[in-house]
């Protein structure tokens, strides 16, 4: 068992390196595909495309409500029932619309499902067309330069190009990956989510600097050895990350909450791909073309 | 033998105790305290101060929030007519607990807003005022001065005044952390002036009207802060804890531009060049006039009056004088064009003038308006919200420049109550999966504990700081905190790993070294990847960069060091009980 592990890591390193190769261009293909349909690569809920989010809490479901809306407004409404985790009772609904106003919108659910509608029983956000657009194109900035600042201190930190640039690309592939899973899966993408990502490649990097300083500083044991100790390390990590926040996915009441912890949670398990095989294989690759140029 | 006190260690037990002197936790609090009193009234000048806890103001024991309302009205004397007669007129009014108009020993007036100032006081209610003492006698006589005893945590405050004590008080706080809207429920405003060429004085000159708008409408629980992005865009971020009603809303981002016309001239306009005075929260001249029931609903006037500066009331004279008069379909006479009131271009209400005003310049005017509801009770609150509204605009005057709201969130106090508790709920169970997850990799209860004292540590020292630069704790900084306290978990499984690894061979200092060595170059990622987050979006994520930056250097500098020094002593006392 362990020798055909270690065999896969010394013979078929290359393999192992094309298949979140592949992954993650399937991901681009994605993404690419969205853009080519939709105008873009991502579908953006209403705190980046502009719009309001109303919640009326309420232990009542109203059928029929998304239609009713829509009629009377002619636009295109989302609405989902909030539920308190365990006993599944509704806590409440909530209604996303992208050229509705609040006013409008509360005095429309307030005819619709005949509540006295106050603060204590209605929330609404609402975010300017034009507000939104710039704060997607801003996030989208700061995203990158996130990746390129992050991309200096590893360089700074290993000082050599190739593990550094290894490094990066597996953040930034498990990125690609998350986001094609979340368009797959149909979930909007949030300012929320946008910060979501930000923690992910958080995570992810911790990974790929572990991998990294273990592989490249050699002294102790194997190649192979210090492999299999970073992967205890880093899997561990990944454990304690993946049950916490999926704790916390299931018993969280805030849907902004949730969203943000499916996308680290999906990003996760793309991280292990990304690092133990497409980061590792690389990282081999490299070790070993250094030891023959020797 | 390692140590388990090493200096590392004490370090992380001195930041401790700085904690808990910057959080200041006081759980058992439940008294009310006092958040902000008018600096100039007699209550500061006898001694009370922000920050006193009250235990009771005269007979009335505080118990809570409500009791505060009640005493302060115990204070208010019934209202009453007066009669005043001066050199320059006479003018009869209501007052409560103030005469609305100060003298000299020479009997001279100053600040009123019915008698112009330097006019020589002649009589009240038909009694001749001769001198000073006369008038104070009078005037002790229409409103006595009460007693007013004031008993804090600290003092007992006790003097005579007719003044009733401007009072805001909110319950005391069990620390110093401040929750942001997410958990205290309240509307956030991100506002967006509109037009070219906006200046920061613009931006701050837009700050004061707002502030002042909303301090005039009565909310003293706010925050306004000005943003930018890196398109260079200018923003306004206005944050108001506890409230949500749409009228204020409306207050922030109306421009507020009042203008009273006849035909196409401005008679006068909002603010306080035009209007020195505006009538409110007294009923005699201010207050819902009618209501009746209008299209299956009702709707109910309001009318307040106002007082114009002799300017503006020399010009409505001016525009008056070329009117000529029309019988109307009720049999009056009035002119035949009216006063047309503009609110930012719409029209609010049109006033009849009658022809006895023709060339005259009168400074009173009453402003009428109107509310709607589906019942009498909201047609009364809508129609008391706007004139509250036109009032504050009145006072207040407009906005420098039109403004829009880019973003606005409202939170349910209720709700921001239920998600604080969901939240906590879902920390404790989370953290006790990771520790489960520790105790399954190592096996040994021993490691379990560091890892989770470390964890929560991390927690408090987190708090802490923001209580000390004053941040509130809201979602971003939640997500914020998590970032910080899950790669904290990371790096102690790191350092473990390192510490067990490094004994068996013999090498824990290289190992140490190592291990150290990817904390910082993950620290140095990880706030690398913040930066940028710094201005993006208006700087609405700047609380979850920065509590994800003071969370890790904490990390970094404070609790990891100790953790490794414990593990260390741990895994070496282990080591030899086992030999």
């Amino acid at each position: 068992m362990k020798e055909q592990f270690q065999e896969l890591y010394y013979k078929h390193y290359k393999k192992l390196f094309f298949i979140p190769l592949i992954i993650v261009i399937l991901a681009l293909g994605v993404l690419v595909w969205n853009y080519s349909t939709t105008g873009d690569i991502m579908d953006k809920d209403v705190s980046l495309k502009g719009g309001t989010t109303a919640t009326l809490y309420s232990s009542e479901h109203y059928d029929g409500l998304e239609e009713k809306l829509e009629e009377k407004f002619g636009e295109d409404f989302t609405v989902r029932d909030l539920k308190e985790f365990g006993s599944n009772t509704q806590i409440g609904t909530v209604i996303e619309v992208s050229n509705v106003n609040g006013d409008d919108l509360k005095i429309a659910l307030g005819e619709i499902t005949g509540l006295e509608l106050n603060a204590d029983n209605f929330s609404v956000e609402f975010i300017g067309g034009s507000l939104g657009e710039s704060f997607y194109k801003q996030m989208a900035i700061a995203l990158l330069l996130a990746y390129v600042f992050m991309g200096i201190v590893v360089f700074v930190a290993f000082r050599v190009p190739m593990p550094s640039f290894a490094v990066i690309f597996s953040a930034f592939g498990d990125m690609l990956c998350t986001l094609a899973v979340m368009d797959l899966i149909g979930m909007k993408l949030s300012t929320a989510g946008i910060a979501a990502i930000l923690l992910l490649l958080g995570y992810s990097v911790d990974t790929d600097i572990l991998l990294t300083t273990k592989l490249l500083r050699r002294g102790e044991g194997t190649l192979f050895t210090r492999l299999i100790d970073s992967m205890k390390t880093g899997l561990t990590m990944s454990a304690t990350s993946f049950v916490a926040l999926g704790i916390a996915y299931f018993l969280a009441s805030s849907f902004v909450l949730k969203q943000m912890f499916l996308i680290i949670l999906i990003g996760l398990l793309f991280d292990i791909i990304m690092t133990y095989a497409m980061n590792a294989g690389i990282l081999i690759w490299y070790l070993k073309k250094k030891k023959v140029e020797q | 033998m390692k140590k388990f006190m090493t200096w590392r260690v004490w370090v992380l037990i001195f930041a401790l105790v700085l904690g808990a002197v910057a959080l200041a936790p006081n759980p058992w609090a439940d008294g009310v305290e006092v958040v902000s009193v008018d600096s100039e009234s007699q209550a500061v000048a006898n001694g009370l101060n922000v920050g006193d806890i009250l235990l009771s103001i005269n007979e009335f024991e505080i118990n809570e929030l409500g009791d505060v309302d009640d005493a302060l009205g115990s204070l208010v004397y019934v209202e009453q007519e007066i009669n005043v007669k001066t050199n320059s007129g006479s003018e009869t009014y209501s007052i409560t607990n103030d005469i609305l108009f100060e003298v000299d020993e020479n009997l001279t007036i100053s600040n009123s807003e019915m008698f112009e100032d330097g006019s020589i006081l002649l009589e009240i209610n038909g009694e001749v005022i001769d001198d000073y003492e006369e008038f104070e006698n009078v005037y002790s006589e229409l409103v006595p001065k009460k007693t007013i005893k004031i008993i804090t945590e600290d003092e007992t405050i006790a003097y005579l005044s007719r003044e009733v004590p401007k009072i805001v008080v909110a319950e005391e706080k069990t620390s110093n952390l401040v929750f942001g809207l997410e958990f205290t429920g309240g509307t956030r405003v991100l506002l967006k002036p509109v037009g070219e060429d906006i200046e920061n004085d613009d931006i701050n000159n837009l700050i004061d009207v707002l502030s002042n708008r909303l301090n005039v409408y009565g909310l003293s629980d706010i925050k306004i802060r000005s943003a930018e992005d890196w398109d260079g865009n200018k923003y306004v971020l206005v944050e108001l804890a506890g409230v949500t009603q749409d009228e204020v809303r409306d207050l922030i981002s109306e421009q507020g531009k009042f203008e009273a016309k006849i035909g196409e001239e401005i008679v006068f306009s909002g603010g306080n060049n035009d209007i020195p005075y505006v009538c409110r929260d007294d009923g005699t001249c201010s207050g819902i006039r009618s209501c009746e029931e209008y299209n299956g609903g009702y709707g109910c006037e309001f009318q307040f009056s106002i007082t114009l500066s002799q300017e503006a009331a020399n010009r409505q004279a001016e525009l008056t004088k070329s009117l000529s008069a029309v019988t109307s379909e009720d049999g009056g006479r009035y002119l035949e064009k009216p006063l047309d009131l503009y609110l930012d271009g719409e029209l609010v209400d049109s006033l009849r003038i009658s022809e006895d005003l023709k060339g005259q310049a009168t400074t009173q005017i009453a402003i009428s308006g109107s509310g709607v509801g589906t019942t009498q009770d909201l047609a009364i609150e809508q129609a008391y919200q706007e004139m509250k509204g036109l009032q504050t605009i009145l006072i207040t005057g407009s906005l420098p420049f039109d403004i829009e709201i880019a973003k606005m969130d409202t939170v349910s106090p209720v709700m921001g109550e239920i998600f604080f508790k969901n939240m906590i709920l879902v920390a404790c169970l989370a953290i006790v999966a990771v520790a489960l997850i520790i105790f399954f990799r190592y096996r040994r209860i021993k490691f379990v504990l560091p890892v989770m004292l470390t964890l929560l540590c991390e927690l408090y020292l987190i708090l802490a700081f923001a209580a000390l630069v004053n941040w509130n704790i809201d979602m971003a900084a939640i997500a914020g905190i998590l970032a910080a306290i899950g790669t904290g978990v990371d790096h102690q499984i790191v350092i473990v790993d390192e510490v067990v690894h490094g004994r068996k061979e013999g090498r824990v200092g290289d190992r140490m070294k190592r291990a150290f060595f990817i904390i910082f170059a993950a620290f140095a990622a990880t706030v690398a990847g913040m930066l940028p987050l710094w201005n993006a979006g208006a700087g609405l994520f700047r609380g979850f960069a920065l509590t994800t930056i003071a969370g890790a250097t904490i990390g970094v500098l404070l609790t990891r060091p100790a953790f490794a020094s414990i593990v260390e002593a741990i895994d070496e006392r282990e080591e030899e009980k086992k030999s």
